[in-house]
């Protein structure tokens, strides 16, 4: 992964994580005209997007005086989503503000390929596609709606719409309501999802509109800067390189077939499962150490196979969900005490994370198939995909491990895999490559 | 198992099939069907040589496992599936391709590209059952594999057989009344207890006709084509139908399908034993791409026998129905109309007949209802 400073469109957070309530309790209403405002200026950047456009293939280069006005609409578009997505606290007004709390830098024009220029809008659908799955708040206000709408084609500007509001910072930011008005600040977990959303639309916003020839990456060490991977009982351990063959690329769903049908019927067992371990763990107040197994095999299983299936892991993964037989794998603490009365509630508790779960797995499946097309092209899975990939199966373990009372921990929404900062444990989650394990199945 | 209803000195008497079938209609069918047996000849050679460039370079794809050895040979086996299904779509276009051109198949070509990936889902499926299977057993056995393991796939083969017509549940209950009433008769002269009759629709995709029986015991049915309800086909005809299709549950033919079935898994899992010896035998991996390779060429070379075995069943099923009926008349004129609806060439090349026939050709089918109308 190339150091964050040779990006040149850079998410900066600054948000302390304060909130007024009573802001946070009316943001949509008070931010009505602001996206009233942002859609028209947004109107105005796709006009000056396609000049740019005419720009690049007559000049290889965007003039500076279009760039900034674009930019402006890109930085300022992204401040009015991370406040109605609750990212930020201070109203952002009408204006571009240079010290707002969720800020972007873009960089000045650079010349750019005239091929590149031209296929810009077919080259940036990935792109777009993977920014609306996320959520950010440009798929919400953007101009992709105005172009598809001023095709006349309004059919596929509704879907647009509806896909971006299922996406992950929606998600985020509803739940972050209830906890906002609760507590008067923003969970850290799902500010920085949000934050690290909301700079991916920047970024896909920025190649679209030929601001920068450099294609978005998803990669969530973008978010190192401001985000925090706290220490968690189930995290995920990445030892798979990007290689893809093709052949099992192309028949990847079909090479899954046997692992969907052991996985139903896992699954089956482990709702009856379920069940008895909640009485069990509610009278001891902890899962016993052979449930304990038995469901973190599952989780891992489960882990592996989503890998597989969406070409986040390289390799057919084995069976058994045996610890450090795959190469996206999890790794889960042994047993710990947990608080009865979290037990009691646990189905209630864990429905907001099954939530942010949900939409990352939109990200995941969207993943999935964007990849797909690569790896047969390439015979390789980008890094920024890959690791986004992961960043989602790792939340999902999480929830699925809270649920079935593996932790007591909850989620966490950070969207970064490593921890930079000095911490009392640091434990690193990319284990150097080793050859792969073979499974007892 | 061998022996049939069909009598020892019956003489089949030549067929002018230019005179029955029309001898414009002969030779489009013989035009229509050539380019089948050329398309099949391609897509057996390219199959043979793509099988066997995976039997020896596939195991590098053992790398591609994370699993242990059985679920990697599953990998393996389920990649050779695939390869062989990827040489496969080119010649199968073809072939829709020329049914198109004669006008015997509506399907689009996108249409034809996703209809049989269910079909495909289920090959994955059930290739990987039988390596878990057989790679389990000759983990555990060793060599010894084989003998139960050809009877648990004969046993398997047993359990579908009856099970299948639960499963097929596409069907509805024949209501055509005197088509009922000839069947009580015929159950009642062929010495069988009631057969429940279905009905499939089939007619928004083929214009074909066809009927068939399938279950054991309890599980017996005997489903018709909607097409083989409707005109041009007569009453008459439709009632050779039935008394063929009861005949089969009649003389037994799915049991002894099965029993055929285990006379030759018993020593196709030897030779396969044989085959993967050098590799170290089914329980390795690596020997799944070579296991697929003796596989193909076993089915190859066992063709002409099991369509041999075929063809004397369908020949006693057309004799017994002919008993019951006492209509060769409708049976002859059966034929007629089968080889117009599929443009199907009553009287193929040898060579054609020996390895595809799994049914009497239509010529011979109408000289049997002519040795019977002598015979009376």
């Amino acid at each position: 992964m190339e150091g964050l400073s040779q990006r040149p469109v850079r998410l900066v957070v600054r948000d302390d994580l304060k909130r007024d309530r009573l802001t946070v309790f009316f943001r949509l209403i008070l931010a009505v005209p602001l996206l009233l405002w942002v859609t028209l200026r947004g109107i105005a950047a796709f006009v000056v997007g396609f000049v740019n456009w005419l720009a690049v293939l007559v000049q290889r280069e965007v003039p500076e005086s279009t760039h900034d006005f674009v930019a402006n609409y890109v930085r300022y578009s992204t401040q009015v989503s991370a406040y109605v997505f609750l990212a930020a606290n201070p109203y952002p007004w009408f204006r571009y503000q240079s010290g707002y709390p969720v800020d972007v830098h873009i960089d000045p024009p650079v010349q750019q390929g005239r091929w590149g220029g031209f296929f810009r809008l077919v080259l940036a659908i990935p792109a777009v596609l993977l920014a609306a799955a996320l959520g950010s708040g440009f798929a919400t206000t953007t101009p992709g709606q105005g172009s598809f709408a001023s095709n006349g084609n309004e059919n596929e500007a509704v879907w647009w719409s509806v896909s971006s509001f299922g996406g992950v910072a929606a998600a985020c930011a509803v739940l972050a309501w209830f906890f906002i008005v609760a507590r008067g600040r923003a969970p850290r977990g799902l500010r920085d999802l949000v934050a690290f959303a909301l700079g991916y639309g920047a970024q896909a916003a920025a190649y679209l509109f030929l601001l920068t020839p450099r294609y978005p990456t998803s990669d969530p060490a973008l978010a190192e800067p401001y985000s925090k991977l706290p220490r968690h009982p189930v995290r995920a351990v990445v030892t798979d390189d990007l290689e893809r063959p093709r052949l099992t690329v192309f028949f990847r769903l079909f090479l899954a077939i046997p692992h969907f049908v052991w996985i139903l019927l896992w699954t089956v067992a482990v709702f009856f499962v379920g069940f008895i371990a909640w009485i069990v763990a509610l009278v001891l107040g902890r899962l016993p150490l052979p449930l304990h197994r038995f469901f973190g095999a599952y989780i891992r299983y489960a882990t592996h196979l989503v890998a597989f299936v969406y070409l986040v892991g390289r390799r057919f993964p084995g069976f058994t969900g045996r610890e450090g037989s795959y190469g996206i794998d999890v790794t889960i603490d042994p047993p710990e005490r947990q608080k009865r009365l979290t037990i009691l509630f646990r189905g209630i508790l864990v429905f907001p994370a099954f939530i942010v779960a949900g939409t990352l797995g939109s990200v995941a499946l969207v993943i999935g198939l964007l990849a797909w097309w690569y790896a047969l092209v390439r015979a390789r899975m980008p890094e920024g995909m890959r690791n986004l990939g992961v960043t989602s199966l790792r939340y999902s373990a999480q929830t699925y491990a809270y649920s079935l009372l593996v932790t007591g921990r909850y989620p966490h929404a950070s969207p970064v895999l490593r921890d930079p900062g000095p911490g009392p444990e640091p434990r690193p989650n990319f284990a150097p490559p080793r050859p792969a394990v073979g499974d007892t199945f | 198992m061998y022996p049939t209803a069909v009598p020892g000195d019956l003489s089949l008497p030549h067929v002018d099939v230019d005179a029955v079938f029309g001898a414009d209609f002969v030779d489009r069918a013989k035009r229509y069907e050539r380019f089948f047996y050329v398309d099949w000849v391609l897509a057996q050679i390219a199959l043979f040589v793509t099988l066997w460039i995976y039997a020896r370079r596939g195991a590098v794809f053992a790398r591609e496992s994370s699993a242990g050895p059985i679920g990697t040979g599953m990998l393996l086996g389920m990649l050779g599936l695939a390869i062989a299904w990827l040489v496969h779509v080119p010649f199968a276009l073809a072939s829709h391709w020329w049914q198109r051109r004669w006008d015997q198949n509506d399907l689009s070509y996108l249409d034809w590209l996703f209809e049989d990936w269910a079909l495909l889902a289920a090959e994955f499926l059930s290739i990987c059952v039988a390596l878990l299977i057989v790679m389990g057993l000759a983990r555990w056995l060793g060599e010894r594999w084989w003998l139960p393991g050809a009877g648990v796939f004969v046993g398997i083969a047993a359990l579908f057989s009856f099970a299948a017509p639960y499963l097929y549940y596409s069907t509805t209950p024949l209501e055509q009344k005197p088509l009922l009433e000839a069947a009580s008769t015929y159950e009642r002269k062929l010495g069988l207890g009631h057969i429940p009759l279905r009905v499939e629709e089939v007619s928004a995709d083929t214009d074909q006709a066809n009927a068939f029986a399938f279950g054991l015991g309890p599980s017996r049915r005997v489903v018709f084509w909607d097409t083989i309800l409707e005109p041009p086909f007569t009453e008459a005809e439709q009632r050779v139908v039935l008394a063929h299709e009861l005949a089969h549950h009649s003389q037994r033919h799915l049991p002894k399908g099965i029993g055929w079935f285990a006379l030759f898994a018993i020593p196709g899992a030897w030779i396969l034993m044989r085959a993967t010896r050098g590799r170290g035998g089914m329980g390795e991996p690596t020997s799944v791409p070579l296991a697929l390779f003796v596989v193909a060429v076993l089915q190859l070379a066992t063709a002409p026998v099991s369509s041999a075995i075929s063809r004397r069943m369908e020949a006693e099923a057309d004799w017994k129905a002919l008993t019951v009926t006492h209509d060769p008349a409708a049976l002859e004129g059966l034929m007629v109309e089968f080889s117009k609806t599929g443009l199907g060439d009553p009287d193929p090349p040898f060579i054609s007949q020996l390895v595809f026939g799994t049914h009497p050709t239509l010529a011979d089918r109408v000289a049997m209802a002519r040795a019977f109308a002598d015979r009376r």
